[in-house]
């Protein structure tokens, strides 16, 4: 009797290994879809490099399905879930209605972004990263390099995760100084690409008296940096430029202050990880300063004492010191944006 | 500090000229096709084309000049493939046109990727010519007149239209062409010919606009820039109902809507963005409906002449 139950728990403990394993082994491929190139030093860049990073790190092959646009996705996904991806990377709010759809319909789990109430065991996770903790500093610098007293930001969208950064940004400046206005200007519905109403509305916003422009835009973000290097302050001096995501450096011509850099390197990582440990869609993802997921970049045109002060500030976050809380909703960004005087 | 100042009021209208040009390029080159019974609906891929050729031969020749000619020339070579396979071929021209929108989509994304993604080059700012007295008028002057040439150019544009819709032969058997083509080949006037003239000078004019922003509007070439600027430029064409005077009030109006919807913005009113962004859009269909509501298109619009056929 001792030798039967000996060897059923023998075969049990076999067999819930071996199905530990085969599910292991059944993470070979993740493929991401991205709606533009993968070149933008920003969202779609970002997207791109940390999948293949992830993959790199967990030994899992990576397609990449770039440059799709902002139109039905459907037979891309199916495809890439027909080759064999044992996680498709939508990585656009655009994709979040056809991804889970594809994905429920051939079984493959699905990443998202901008619908965290999606969250589905084993079929899907959202990723709504929020860069809210690097926005709020970027805030406090730009209050702190300011010389006209008023600072802007300009959005190509409000989608949740930009809408979270404009809000931490807009108290980051409050925080700082509050004499400090923040204006504020959506180029278009979804102008992500439309890099010379990027350039159009941050010129307005600088004739407004911005002397620091916060922007957020994937392609547009250019046209917002050629303004800022073809427009002068309302004092005749420069207008800095923050950007989000990417790391626009290798391309600044003296006008780059800073920017809130995305790593999203982990949240890959850890779906990949979920997905062996069977643990997929019992979590949405973020990103935080405490891992450096979000940082701040560092560039010449910071001084080193206002840089001091800034990492201090990001101390006393990760330590729980300063609270910031991200708000993705647009209603609470156009709250916190000064309602400034019409006439002089 | 006060908001509304010269310097930002200023901006306002150079934000409505500057969003208003590429428009009423396109517009135009439109509206001569449409006149001549073609519905252009590659428009956007010739601004794409032209924005990408512009900017290319721009940075690389540091001549905006030869960026605003290549940039023109690059439309009309899509128009081209417009007039071989719509006008000469008698293909389907909204499939066609929508083929050319994608393909030139795809190529200039592909030809972006391949040159300036790792460094997106930009342009410097361009050149202006100051017309004498007027600009100095203040918020005016300088938001209207004291533009780079093209801004005149594309005005001048609208009443050199005006003068070949009304005056000239060309007009006419433009004209005969979109209404009916059967009566202007038993005139003896080649259709195919008068068609084929008409797309190309649509895919000059697309191509105009595209350069505009790439050289002007932005200073840069990013993939999709020109953002369905074309499309716009349709619905102004016909909504215009062949009144190239109108195609600039539109433009020019929905230009102005843009720069409303951004002052809006920066002055805080509490209104859902989503709201104050159909601003431009509505406003041009309702003002463009109610004025144009007797005009008619041309009766022959989006078909393929075929000698002889019924």
């Amino acid at each position: 009797m001792k030798s039967i139950l000996k060897r059923s728990a023998s075969v049990i403990t076999f067999v819930a290994l071996m199905n530990t394993f085969a599910l292991a082994a059944e993470v070979k491929s993740i493929a991401i879809l991205t709606p533009e190139q993968g070149t933008d030093f920003g969202w779609n860049q970002q997207g791109i490099d940390a999948a293949k990073a992830a993959g790199a790190k967990a030994g899992v092959e990576v397609t990449v399905a770039e440059n799709l646009g902002y139109g039905d996705v459907r037979p891309t996904l199916r495809e890439l879930a027909e080759d064999g991806a044992s996680l498709l990377i939508a990585h656009a709010s655009g994709y979040n209605t056809a991804a889970p759809e594809i994905g429920a319909e051939l079984n493959v789990p699905v990443a998202i972004v901008d619908r965290p109430d999606q969250l589905k065991a084993g079929a899907v996770a959202d990723y709504t990263a929020s860069g809210h903790e690097g926005a709020y500093l970027a805030g406090r610098l730009a209050a702190k390099m300011s010389r006209t007293g008023v600072v802007g930001i300009v959005v190509s969208g409000e989608p949740p995760s930009w809408n979270a950064m404009s809000s931490a940004f807009a108290e980051g400046v409050k925080a700082e100084k509050s004499t400090v206005e923040v204006r504020y200007a959506v180029i278009g519905p979804a102008a992500y690409a439309d890099v010379a109403g990027g350039k159009r509305v941050t010129e307005t916003v600088i004739a407004a008296g911005a002397d620091v422009i916060f922007g957020q835009g994937n392609g547009s973000s250019f046209g917002m940096l050629q303004a800022v290097e073809t427009t002068k302050a309302t004092d005749g001096g420069k207008v800095y430029f923050i950007d989000v995501i990417g790391d626009k450096t290798s391309l600044d011509k003296g006008f780059l202050l800073s920017s809130v850099i995305w790593d999203l390197t982990p949240v890959y990582v850890a779906m990949i990880e979920d997905l062996k440990a069977d643990k997929f869609g019992s979590h949405n993802y973020d990103i935080k300063l405490s891992d450096d997921s979000v940082k701040l970049l560092k560039t010449k045109s910071i001084p080193d004492d206002v840089w001091s002060q800034i990492s201090a500030l990001r101390d006393d976050i990760i330590a729980g010191k300063i609270k910031v809380e991200p708000h993705f909703d647009a209603d609470t960004v156009h709250k916190l944006v000064t309602a400034v005087p019409t006439a002089q | 500090m006060g908001l509304f100042t010269e310097a930002f009021l200023t901006s306002l209208v150079l934000g409505a000229v500057v969003a208003g040009i590429p428009l009423l390029l396109a517009g135009l080159g439109e509206q001569l096709s449409e006149k001549a019974g073609v519905l252009n609906i590659g428009l956007e891929g010739m601004m794409l084309i032209g924005a990408y050729m512009g900017f290319l031969i721009a940075y690389v020749s540091g001549s905006t000049t030869l960026g605003f000619a290549f940039g023109a020339l690059g439309g009309m070579a899509v128009a081209a493939i417009m007039a071989l396979l719509c006008v000469r071929l008698g293909l389907n021209q909204i499939v066609i046109g929508i083929a050319l929108t994608l393909g030139a989509e795809g190529i200039t994304a592909l030809l972006h990727n391949i040159q300036f993604s790792r460094t997106y080059p930009r342009l410097d700012a361009m050149d202006t010519l100051p017309i004498p007295l007027l600009s100095g008028i203040p918020v005016i002057g300088p938001a209207v007149f004291d533009r780079p040439v093209i801004v005149y150019i594309a005005i001048l544009l609208v009443f050199v239209m005006i003068y070949v819709f009304r005056a000239t032969h060309l007009g006419s058997a433009l004209q005969a062409a979109g209404d009916k083509p059967a009566a202007l080949d038993a005139a003896g006037v080649d259709v195919i010919c008068t068609r084929t003239v008409a797309v190309l000078c649509t895919g000059l004019f697309a191509g105009l606009g595209g350069a505009f922003m790439s050289i002007v509007g932005a200073g840069v070439f990013v993939p999709f820039m020109t953002h369905g600027n074309g499309f716009i430029g349709i619905v102004l064409a016909m909504l215009a109902r062949g009144k190239p005077l109108w195609v600039l009030g539109g433009a020019l109006l929905f230009g102005a809507c843009l720069s409303m919807t951004t002052a809006l913005q920066v002055a805080g009113v509490d209104i859902p963005t989503d709201v104050i962004q159909m601003l431009p859009f509505a406003m041009v269909m309702l003002v463009l409906i109610l004025a144009g509501r007797r005009a008619s298109l041309p009766l022959a619009l989006g078909s393929s002449y075929v000698r002889g056929a019924r």
